[in-house]
């Protein structure tokens, strides 16, 4: 029992960690406003070029900040469109998911299948990583897994809600023009925002190639960017609590692996459901269950409308 | 900030939408001609192969027709949904569990096709509706978000389809990969291998076009999309038109896989959506919410991806079509934001409050 347990929590925390970290990004972007919808595409782009890189430079380092670069890139040219040309939010996102999954493919197609040439190996934790069931699992795996899930929510966190640069970067999402007349600049803190989400949002892919799923295939990101959007709702945009969400939904994700590992008497293809099913249940059952949870998790007001100075 | 020259009108006036968009969809295909040229292709002998292999062929005319036919009722699905302002994303979903529906009918039920088909449509509608009823639920009684909801469906869809295509409904006759056997029935082909369900689909669209201009219910759908508060304080019943405006919607995806099925691919495939689904949400962007302009619109839509056929042939990836097909919606987006905007003469100081 302790031996699944413990293997089930290592799954969780690993498949956890691309969500939390593109879900983490997707927060920044909703909190001053601006709803990405191109996360997948971004996931895809990160996830491709990572395995590029790694191939010509064998350091998974140099990947992962490749695929971060790439997303960045993506997000601009997302936020140019819908941050800068105020076009619809919705359509651009849209845009973005279809131009990062239809090139990654083509940029991909010669190392579709093959093993990634290098990924972030085993690192364990003297001490730390004997603690039992959560030990292995937070400290006996990849280098990444504490910052993802202790380093970057901490200091998302203390940004956000202890800074004064937090309180302007709220602001924006709340109401822009109150924050305008009181001098920040809403497009600018809109802008780099949405590029530093797309930057989280390559390098989920770059880490989902390079320590997860260390090989790249179409298709292979698997709505796990529209997973993240979800989760990003789920969590009342809050850091903290999107980056435990996304630790429940590895668990799920677990779930069905250990279901195939036992062989239990269900077939594969709904045992690989379970990621979107338990997905929708998050965002649906608390609403249903507990009506005021709308009002206590709510989205940042001026969230998906573009700011026009000039037109109130 | 600098003097403004510009003033931004709450609508946009058509023409000058139409202007913008073509200076997108020229934009698109200079950068589209700039990456193959920089790729080694030659763009102006591409361009000449793929107008005479789309219009210029019969074949090419054909599969223009076949591919119009589902993106009609797709992109009629996302437009209807459009219009009470809601976004159903899950096309593709609702596509795949019509197309299952009727072809647990077609393997079913034995009996001549007069009488087959009609089963088969209403089990297609049935089971597009059926796969948006969740969505529809929650969002109208719990205020659920319905992009992401409709989203994750067309996961859960296409893992459903791949189960059955593989297990219980797998070809055993011979042994076709991921795919049902061949159906015994089929929509009859009225010129080469376009079916009935091509102008049947037109009629539907226009039907639909004429339903949400002409009747109450069409006008109670535009209030509602408009302006819900003025909407409900008028007596119009929103959540009961949700409701309705999105099953309609999830029914006509499911009408697309039940024509592909029965008239085009003939068997459950996995992968069979092609896109359709996505695309339908492109298709109805081009219309700007107008059902008319879906005819248009998914025949654009269906120019690209016939041209996507030409391209593969020219060891182009299929996936440079979904690329292709971004950039243009990236420019479009654009250029309607940019279609609000009038120059002002003489413009207005700076500081000055408009």
């Amino acid at each position: 029992m302790i031996t699944l347990l413990t293997g089930m929590l290592a799954t969780a925390v690993l498949a956890g960690g691309v969500l939390a970290l593109a879900a983490l990004g997707e927060v920044l972007a909703e909190r001053v406003g601006v709803t990405n919808l191109g996360v997948e595409g971004l996931m895809a782009l990160g996830a491709v070029t990572a395995v590029m890189t790694v191939a010509s430079i064998p350091s998974p380092w140099v990947g992962l900040l490749v695929a971060g670069l790439v997303g960045a890139a993506g997000g601009m040219v997302f936020a140019f469109g819908a941050v800068v040309m105020r076009a619809n939010q919705v359509l651009c996102g849209l845009a973005t998911t279809f131009m990062g999954l239809g090139l990654s493919t083509a940029l991909g197609h010669n190392y579709a299948g093959q093993p990634v040439a290098t990924t972030f190996g085993h690192v364990t934790v003297p001490l730390l990583s004997s603690i039992p069931v959560i030990g292995p699992a937070l400290f006996g795996q990849n280098i990444l897994i504490v910052p993802i899930y202790v380093i970057l929510p901490a200091l998302v966190h203390f940004v956000m809600f202890r800074t004064r640069h937090g309180l302007n970067m709220r602001a924006v999402g709340e109401n822009p023009a109150a924050a305008d007349a009181a001098g920040i600049p809403v497009m600018a803190m809109r802008f780099w925002y949405v590029t530093l989400g797309g930057a989280m949002a390559g390098m989920a892919g770059g880490y989902l190639t390079l320590t997860y799923v260390p090989v790249w295939s179409e298709g292979m990101v698997a709505g796990r960017g529209w997973i993240a959007l979800a989760l990003v709702i789920f969590a009342g945009y809050r850091p903290v609590i999107v980056t435990l969400s996304a630790l429940l939904f590895g668990l799920v994700t677990a779930l069905s692996f250990v279901g195939q590992a036992h062989n239990w008497p269900i077939d594969p293809a709904f045992l690989n459901m379970l990621p979107y099913v338990g997905t929708m249940a998050f965002i649906i059952v608390p609403v249903v269950v507990w009506h005021r949870m709308r009002r206590v998790m709510a989205a940042p007001a001026a969230l998906a409308q573009p700011y026009y100075r000039d037109v109130r | 900030m600098a003097t403004r020259a510009f003033q931004r009108l709450p609508s946009a006036p058509a023409g000058r939408i139409l202007v913008l968009r073509l200076a997108a969809i020229v934009l698109s295909l200079c950068i589209i001609a700039g990456v193959l040229a920089l790729s080694g292709h030659s763009p102006v002998v591409l361009a000449e192969l793929i107008l005479r292999s789309t219009l210029g062929s019969r074949f090419g005319l054909e599969d223009l027709a076949l591919f119009m036919c589902p993106l009609l009722l797709t992109g009629a699905a996302v437009t209807v949904c459009g219009t009470i302002g809601l976004w159903n994303i899950g096309a593709e979903g609702q596509f795949y569990a019509g197309a299952i529906a009727a072809t647990g009918v077609a393997l079913g039920l034995h009996g001549p096709a007069i009488m087959v088909l009609p089963v088969m449509t209403i089990a297609g509608i049935l089971g597009g509706m059926a796969w948006i009823a969740v969505p529809t639920l929650a969002r109208a009684y719990a205020g659920v978000n319905e992009i992401i909801t409709t989203l994750l469906l067309n996961f859960i869809a296409s893992l459903l389809t791949y189960y059955l295509t593989t297990g219980p409904w797998r070809d055993r006759i011979s042994g076709a990969q991921v795919s049902t056997q061949r159906l015994s029935v089929s929509i009859p082909e009225m010129w080469g291998i376009v079916h009935w369900g091509f102008p049947v689909a037109i009629v539907i669209v226009i039907g639909l076009a004429l339903v949400l201009s002409r009747t109450r219910w069409g006008y109670e759908i535009r209030i509602g999309g408009a302006n819900p508060e003025a909407a409900r304080y008028a007596g119009i019943p929103v959540r009961l038109r949700i409701i309705s405006v999105m099953l309609l919607s999830g029914g006509l995806a499911g009408l697309a896989g039940m024509f592909e099925v029965a008239g085009t691919v003939h068997r459950l495939q996995g992968g069979m959506a092609n896109n359709f689904g996505y695309l339908g949400i492109v298709v109805a962007v081009l219309a700007r919410g107008s059902c008319l302009n879906v005819i248009p619109a998914a025949l654009l839509m269906a120019l690209i991806l016939d041209s996507g056929i030409v391209m593969q042939t020219q060891q182009l990836s299929a996936s440079v079509v979904l690329a292709i097909t971004g950039l243009i919606l990236f420019m479009i987006a654009i250029g309607d934001e940019l279609a609000h905007y009038r120059p002002v003469a003489g413009a207005t100081p700076k500081g000055k409050a408009s």
